[in-house]
């Protein structure tokens, strides 16, 4: 159950919607799975004193973040039974409409799956060393904070 | 003694990545020396990491450490 080796979450770019329907599809052998649960963050053009968000340029502290995101993956292992676990975070720069964030837990029940999504995407969010740059139309920008 | 600096996030347009010589025994110390070299981290949010560990406690530190210097996170 317990998965020992640090995972790489990070892609350089977009997350594209070609990649999490083949994540999807590599579980069809794993029949004992009865339920899927999937969040996938997509960059918003937010209007900020009048100007649009065009994208969101993302850095990290990456061995830290993913230090980090090994101690939680084994916390919600332990918590939930679940059967697979997939995280993918976006680094440099994503265009509003595009995929930043894709979390996909899978169990027996929907429960532990639903849970768990919910769970990993809050903890993401408020505790790796990843840091958004809203980048405006006119190349103007400001650094987005998580509320 | 010599210690390393690394920034992030908006930290990183007015502190850059630098070895810093400076005689400091522990990361409050050091915060307090950091507040007076770079005064726009007064009021500011941060945290530090010491060798790649969020500091949650003051911790001492040593000669060739590295210390990041880290903003509220806003991945997601």
């Amino acid at each position: 159950m317990s998965e020992k080796k640090i995972k790489n979450i990070f892609v350089n770019g977009p997350v594209s919607p070609e990649f999490i329907a083949n994540s999807i599809g590599n579980h069809n052998t794993k029949t004992d799975i009865g339920g899927h649960s999937i969040f996938l963050g997509q960059v918003r053009n937010d209007e900020i004193d009048g100007k649009i968000v065009s994208a969101i340029a993302y850095t990290a502290f990456e061995d830290l973040a993913l230090t980090k995101m090994h101690e939680i993956r084994e916390e919600i292992f332990a918590k939930y039974p679940l059967s697979c676990m997939h995280i993918h975070h976006s680094l440099g720069v994503i265009g509003a409409g595009e995929i930043c964030l894709f979390v996909f837990t899978s169990s027996k029940h929907r429960k532990p799956a639903i849970e768990a999504c919910n769970e990993l995407v809050e903890r993401i969010k408020s505790e790796l060393p990843i840091w958004g740059k809203e980048i405006f139309a006119d190349e103007t920008h400001q650094w987005k904070e998580n509320i | 003694m010599e210690i390393e600096i690394i920034s992030f996030g908006k930290i990183s347009e007015f502190i850059n990545n630098q070895k810093l010589s400076i005689d400091v025994e522990s990361t409050d110390d050091l915060k307090t020396h950091l507040e007076k070299i770079f005064p726009q981290l007064v009021g500011m949010k941060y945290k530090l990491a010491l060798n790649k560990n969020i500091v949650q406690h003051n911790c001492a530190i040593k000669d060739n450490d590295s210390i990041a210097i880290m903003p509220p996170f806003s991945g997601g």
